[in-house]
């Protein structure tokens, strides 16, 4: 028995290092983007007012207030347009030009807390549920480059992951132009990214501009991503290898646009459906 | 004792109001992450009980795993340091300086010695930390570049963090 208690004695550390060791590394490794976004909103909720001053500090106390009456004003007007391009390409379909409902709305936020020094980067924006911000919102620049997209809100604040975050995924396309590639971030540079699968046959040029598609059910179509900085072909997949200049410069975000899809649900749920179908 | 305690106290406090809200947001580069809470683990007192060392090692780890949302990685590159502490500073400092016990410092362990401690915890901290958060060997160069550089900036914060830290326990005490 003594000889048992001093076994234990012996052990107990290394043992308890262990397992402990193996909790935080499964806890880790079955980690997601979500996940890591609902850990963000809750430490938000404890220290968002902090980052909000914080950020707040640097910006002209005047100047930010006319920005934003500028941006409002910009976003409010993006509504505007939109509806009337969809209207104008409704009433090319169907000459009864019946009223049409806008597919995107626009909003305005500020970038409270904002990393680029990490793998999994994310940004926090100043508003949440309470503004009516929801997850899957896209979030651009005020002059339309891509930044990222919600994955969490809570009541004040929202979460997005960045584009400069290994976990995130959009397709991207040239401009006028059918051809399309997947985007990602490979971890080490905070103006670039690759983009793959972007066909040989592609009429590309090394400056020309890559914007979204229309697949992704995030971004509207042809949100400027950024310019072909550097281009190879890969002979065994018969697609380019593209390095892009992101037309967002991620280290110096202040204010936001985000855009919510009307759509997204009724185009999730369809899709679901769709696949369902075909399982069985 | 009790002031030992507050004044530790404070230096978490201290240690992890800068990660967060300073060094996690230096928007600057991908190379620039000094993860300096490590400083806590590095200068607690060379006596303390090594079940505590791990205990506030994890402590650590999961408060800034909350704080920044890295889901169990702090804390999986905390722990191990906190566990091997005793080790390092036996193979890095001379016998008696580590059985006299005291706060870790140029004072206590020579210039040499409490480089040479400091070096390796900060090291070990930050190749664990970068290559899991990577988890991957592809670019390993480049993770090992991310180390050394927001290594050696830790160090030189570590170092200062020592001096301010031990002449404030001078003064105190």
């Amino acid at each position: 028995m003594l000889k048992l208690v001093e076994f234990i004695k012996k052990v107990y550390l290394p043992l308890l290092f262990v397992v402990l060791e193996i909790v935080a590394i499964h806890y880790y490794a079955h980690s997601n983007s979500y996940a890591e976004a609902r850990l963000l909103s809750t430490s938000n909720s404890i220290v968002g007012g902090v980052y909000g001053s914080i950020s707040g500090v640097s910006e002209y106390f005047g100047l930010r207030k006319r920005n934003r009456v500028l941006l409002d004003e910009m976003a409010a007007l993006q509504n505007e347009l939109t509806r009337y391009r969809e209207s104008e390409v409704y009433k090319e379909l169907d000459s009864l030009g019946a009223e049409v409902e806008t597919k995107f709305s626009y909003m305005t936020a500020r970038v409270v807390r904002n990393t680029v020094n990490r793998q999994h980067n994310y940004l926090t924006l100043n508003k949440g549920q309470r503004d009516g911000v929801e997850a899957d919102m896209a979030v651009i620049t005020p002059d339309g480059a891509m930044v990222g997209y919600v994955v969490s809100c809570s009541e004040r604040y929202a979460v997005a992951i960045s584009i400069l975050n290994t976990n995130f995924n959009a397709s991207g396309k040239l401009a006028g132009d059918g051809h399309s590639g997947s985007i990602y971030w490979d971890g080490f540079d905070v103006h670039r990214v690759k983009m793959h699968e972007l066909s040989k046959y592609a009429p590309v040029e090394v400056g020309d501009t890559i914007v979204s598609t229309g697949y992704s059910h995030f971004f509207p179509e042809d949100i400027t991503i950024g310019y072909i900085e550097h281009l190879e072909v890969d002979e065994p997949t018969s697609s380019f290898k593209v390095e892009l200049r992101l037309a967002a410069d991620m280290t110096r975000l202040n204010d936001v646009v985000l855009i919510k899809n009307f759509d997204i649900y009724e185009l999730t749920a369809l899709e679901a459906e769709a696949n369902s179908l075909f399982r069985n | 004792m009790m002031r030992k305690i507050i004044e530790y106290a404070l230096l978490f406090v201290v240690l992890v109001l800068l990660q967060i809200f300073l060094f996690s947001n230096l928007e600057l580069s991908v190379y620039l992450n000094p993860l300096i809470y490590i400083a806590f683990i590095i200068l607690l007192p060379i006596e303390t009980m090594p079940v505590l060392v791990l205990g506030l090692g994890l402590l650590t780890g999961v408060v800034m795993d909350v704080a920044t949302g890295a889901a169990g990685l702090n804390t999986l590159a905390t722990l191990p340091v906190a566990f091997l502490r005793g080790g390092l500073l036996r193979l890095t400092c001379s016998k008696d300086s580590v059985t006299d016990g005291g706060v870790p410092s140029v004072y206590r362990l020579g210039v040499l010695g409490f480089v040479r401690y400091v070096v390796a915890a900060v090291i070990m901290h930050s190749l664990i930390y970068f290559t899991m958060e990577c988890a991957t060997f592809d670019y390993f160069h480049l993770t090992l570049l991310r180390v050394v550089v927001s290594g050696a900036v830790t160090v030189a914060i570590v170092y200062f963090a020592s001096k301010i830290f031990n002449s404030q326990v001078a003064r105190v005490l």
